[in-house]
């Protein structure tokens, strides 16, 4: 064709140039794919990076069904043939095979709704400046609900909770139904009252700072409280004898463990946990929740926020802002302001990070007692970094699973010892006899002295 | 190249030049092999091809590596955690057998079964012992101490879902017995191997009453009831001289003999002798094996519409009662003036006819007390009722009280299935008077009528 346009000559040159052009092309993309492949030519990356992407976004979809398949299979093949019979319309009678998801919806019921107004900046609550004086006016007028409970004993209500809808780990919600069973043990052992919340009070505090809108709203509505005590859902209680030394803290707003150096020298964000704290019911409290809210409102704010505190806090990794970050940040940075009603704990485990001690019970059981509350005997064995309702935690399922069993046994012996009985081991959920039953059961006593003790003693009217 | 092209033009044009005739003879001999020259030129090409092509994928398997593409390493993974998963989840549901224990021993069928040592003087022993411990009585703030008692079993249930409703279960009643002074013991272990299953419940409270004398009545309450009326209260007055409070209607008990005259899933027992004692009548058809199979022929024989099964606690108490009527009836109040049991089948559909006429307080089938999925058993695999009917209305019932509890607060359910809630009440209004208003416990000390 080109023989027709151009005498022979220059086609054949033309021709030429052509193959040449093709082979130098060639040459070309083969020596960058090899440069590309050994050194990665800088931020293009190299094409396993290329290829890495591409699946991610066509399958973008199953990669994060993924997660959640393994678990659910797992579910589905645990169960073995669970045959699926009955499906005459009346529906199954088969638990297995029904996905509660499908009923739980919103409805109108026609009771109006207040919304917040969105383009005020975020605030937990219109300010309140003379709590103190009202709450003092109020409790005198109503002599049946002291703040003292006993002498020295201020009247605390324990704050937990959990999402309203099923765990999406499979045995989750077990775990959660073991620790406030837990829960429940210890507080009615210490005359304590507990409040387990299964609502989102405010959508754009969602997540860890969900606690701070529950607690402000509880502190108000329940005047006759002096202490709360909020506590994660994955923290249990491990001493049942152990009654905190309320006296240590008649002169400060806010208990939670930690250390000084770390939150005040070194700016380390582990320095303290908000995982198992106490909050006085007073102004001093609303004020430091207001300070302490403006990190959370979920989104840009929330995501700033968390810049931040990666800068300013030690070790902290990036993430989103969370309550406990904000909470050392606050501290470090505005000390003279909140630091002397602050009492940061370490005496006791009010909060005791499960890695170093769940493995020491056998050897706590054989050489201390209940009553400790620290290093010896743990008052709060916390699973931080589990999250058994999760589909995923920090840490192999396994481990977490096992050793929650393990710190549940732990706390239940002593709560089964009153009845004489214990488990069989601390991995088993089997108990056994420890104490024969006698024809006298009032003589006997229970060795921690837990079926009446002190700190449950009711104030005796001098008659 | 070039040079080569012009080599070879070269080539070709010396070719050209000797002898016409050779050119001719070339041409000839060219035109003759014109195709072995186009079959040589494409070999060639063909060689250059394959060896190109040899080429990149030798470089490209060596940085992309091309057999991944189908993600088999992944897949892998995702096999070896599921497989991982299934195991554990397997162990922890699993009731793995002690290997010491030997082979399970039933109770023979003419072996006497006792819940423990005869004890005769324990009227006497609990008033002295309040009286040695006056910092622990068994009137607090003018009201008899109560002691709700409920469990579940040790291991997960077969469904996650059951779980879920165990803890939402316990939630509702610490929100009831919070509100009411009222403590709670939740027992998730088998204190007594032979009387496993609904026959747990009887050494769980023998036990209990025993080792806690300032407990004044002991309230059994199943793990599928929940309180739906936060702000009734147990007229404990009107039972001074009953021991034994439970729901049910006399002449379906005594005329009819019916299996389901009483429900053992909400009762109250006294902390005395007599509690004991009829305790320990109660206990004999309990054990696990054939006493219990043999006394369920007996209870299915005798009982009005039981079906054959084993023996449950429910129908040994009816036809204990039954039979010794003389010995225990006069102590024992059957109560429905209230439901201190609410069957759930004919009350979970009228929630919001009762939101909009009534208010809580009332207990009754205007506002049930306590709404009790019988039959439903989410823990287990299979109920007796259609799972959506079940799980659904367990939802109503324990949104239509957590509106109760809401409500001091200022939040309600977003419908009665739904696990949002929305805010009725602004903060415009100073707390306090919000709490002298909405908290339960202040309006109730006031009488005045409660709000919904």
């Amino acid at each position: 064709m080109l023989d027709r346009l151009l005498n022979p000559r220059r086609a054949r040159q033309f021709q030429r140039l052509l193959r040449n052009g093709k082979v130098t092309l060639l040459c070309l993309f083969l020596t960058v794919i090899m440069l590309r492949g050994n050194l990665g030519a800088g931020k293009f990356g190299t094409p396993e990076k290329d290829l890495d992407e591409l699946r991610e976004t066509f399958s973008y979809i199953r990669k994060r069904v993924e997660p959640r398949r393994v678990l659910e299979e797992a579910t589905v093949v645990a169960h073995g043939q669970q045959q699926a019979t009955d499906s005459t319309g009346s529906g199954t009678n088969n638990y297995a095979e029904f996905d509660i998801t499908k009923i739980l919806k919103d409805e109108d019921d026609g009771v109006p709704e207040f919304k917040r107004d969105r383009s005020q900046p975020y605030s937990l609550g219109p300010k309140i400046s003379d709590w103190d004086e009202q709450r003092a006016e109020w409790l005198k007028n109503n002599p049946n609900f002291p703040n003292f409970i006993a002498e020295n004993k201020p009247r605390v209500l324990l704050v937990t909770g959990s999402s309203p809808k099923p765990c999406e780990n499979p045995v989750g919600d077990h775990y959660l139904l073991k620790s406030i069973k837990n829960k429940i043990d210890y507080c009615r052992l210490h005359g304590i009252e507990i409040f387990y919340n299964m609502a989102l009070l405010d959508a754009e505090m969602a997540g860890f700072w969900a606690k701070l809108p529950l607690i402000r709203k509880l502190l108000l509505s329940h005047p006759e409280v002096e202490f709360l005590w909020w506590m994660d859902s994955d923290a249990m209680f491990t001493d049942m004898a152990f009654e905190l030394p309320w006296e240590r803290y008649k002169d400060h707003n806010f208990v939670m463990h930690g250390w000084n150096e770390m939150i005040y020298d070194q700016k380390n964000w582990i320095g303290l946990n908000t995982g198992s704290f106490l909050l006085r019911n007073c102004q001093w409290s609303l004020d430091i929740l207001d300070t302490w809210a403006p990190m959370g409102p979920k989104g840009k704010v929330r995501e700033e926020a968390g810049k931040l505190l990666t800068r300013e806090l030690k070790d902290r990794p990036v993430f989103e802002a969370d309550d406990q970050s904000a909470m050392v940040y606050i501290l470090a940075t505005q000390r003279e302001k909140w630091g002397d009603k602050v009492y940061l704990e370490n005496a006791y485990y009010l909060h005791g990070y499960w890695g170093i001690l769940v493995d020491r019970y056998e050897e706590m059981i054989e050489n201390y007692h209940p009553g400790l509350g620290d290093h010896r005997w743990p008052l709060v064995t916390h699973f931080v970094g589990c999250k058994p309702c999760g589909k995923f935690g920090d840490y192999p399922v396994e481990r977490c699973l096992k050793q929650m069993d393990r710190a549940f046994n732990f706390g239940d012996n002593q709560i089964l010892q009153m009845y004489g009985f214990t488990h069989k081991s601390l991995g088993s959920r089997r108990v056994m006899r420890t104490r024969n039953e006698t024809s006298n059961p009032l003589e006997v006593r229970d060795d921690l002295g837990l079926l009446h003790p002190a700190f449950k003693a009711v104030k005796v009217s001098s008659s | 190249m070039g040079s080569e092209s012009t080599f070879s033009a070269q080539k070709r044009n010396t070719g050209v030049l000797p002898t016409t005739v050779a050119t001719a003879g070339r041409g000839r001999a060219a035109s003759a092999h014109p195709r072995g020259r186009q079959m040589n030129k494409t070999f060639n090409n063909v060689k250059i091809t394959i060896l190109c092509g040899f080429v990149t994928i030798l470089v490209l398997r060596g940085t992309i590596g091309i057999g991944n593409l189908v993600s088999t390493e992944a897949e892998a993974e995702n096999q070896h955690l599921i497989e991982e998963t299934k195991r554990i989840l397997a162990e922890i549901r699993s009731d793995p057998t002690d290997p010491n224990e030997g082979v399970e021993q039933y109770l023979e069928l003419n072996a006497t079964f006792s819940l423990g040592p005869r004890n005769s003087t324990w009227n006497k022993d609990r008033k002295v012992w309040l009286r040695k411990n006056p910092q622990f009585p068994n009137y607090v703030n003018g009201r008899p101490r109560i002691l709700l008692v409920t469990g579940s079993r040790p291991n997960p249930c077969d469904n996650a879902v059951g779980d879920h409703y165990l803890l939402k279960a316990v939630k509702n009643k610490i929100d009831y017995c919070r509100i009411h002074g009222i403590e709670i013991v939740y027992n998730m272990a088998h204190l007594d191997k032979e009387m496993a299953g609904y026959w747990a419940k009887l050494p769980l409270i023998r036990r209990l009453m025993l080792s806690h004398p300032e407990v004044e009545w002991i309230w059994w309450m199943d793990s599928d009831a929940l309180f739906t009326d936060m702000v009734f209260e147990i007229p404990l007055t009107k039972y001074k001289d009953y021991n034994l409070v439970i729901h049910g209607y006399q002449d379906l008990l005594f005329e009819q003999k019916s299996w389901i005259a009483l429900n053992t899933g909400s009762f109250l027992f006294r902390n005395c002798q007599w509690s004991l004692d009829l305790l320990e009548a109660w206990a004999p058809m309990g054990p696990k094996g054939p006493i219990r199979d043999e006394a369920g022929k007996i209870l299915t024989a005798n009982l009005k519409g039981r079906p054959a099964f084993e023996a449950d606690d429910q129908s040994a108490l009816i036809y204990l009662l039954i039979t010794q009527k003389d010995q225990w009836m006069n102590r024992v109040f059957v109560e429905n003036s209230y439901y201190l049991h609410g069957f759930w089948e004919g009350l979970v559909d009228r929630y919001e006819e009762m939101i909009e006429k009534y208010h809580p307080g009332l207990g009754d089938e205007r506002w049930p007390f306590v709404t009790h999925f019988v039959g439903c058993k989410p823990c287990g695999s299979y109920g007796d009722y259609p799972v959506e009917r079940c799980l659904k209305n367990m939802e109503r019932a324990f949104n239509f009280a957590d509106n109760q509890i809401l409500n001091l607060y200022g939040f309600r359910h977003r419908g009665l299935v739904s696990p949002n809630i929305k805010i009725i009440r602004n903060e415009t209004v100073p707390p306090l008077v919000i709490v002298d208003q909405f908290d339960i416990r202040h309006s109730m000390r006031q009488g005045s009528g409660s709000r919904s």
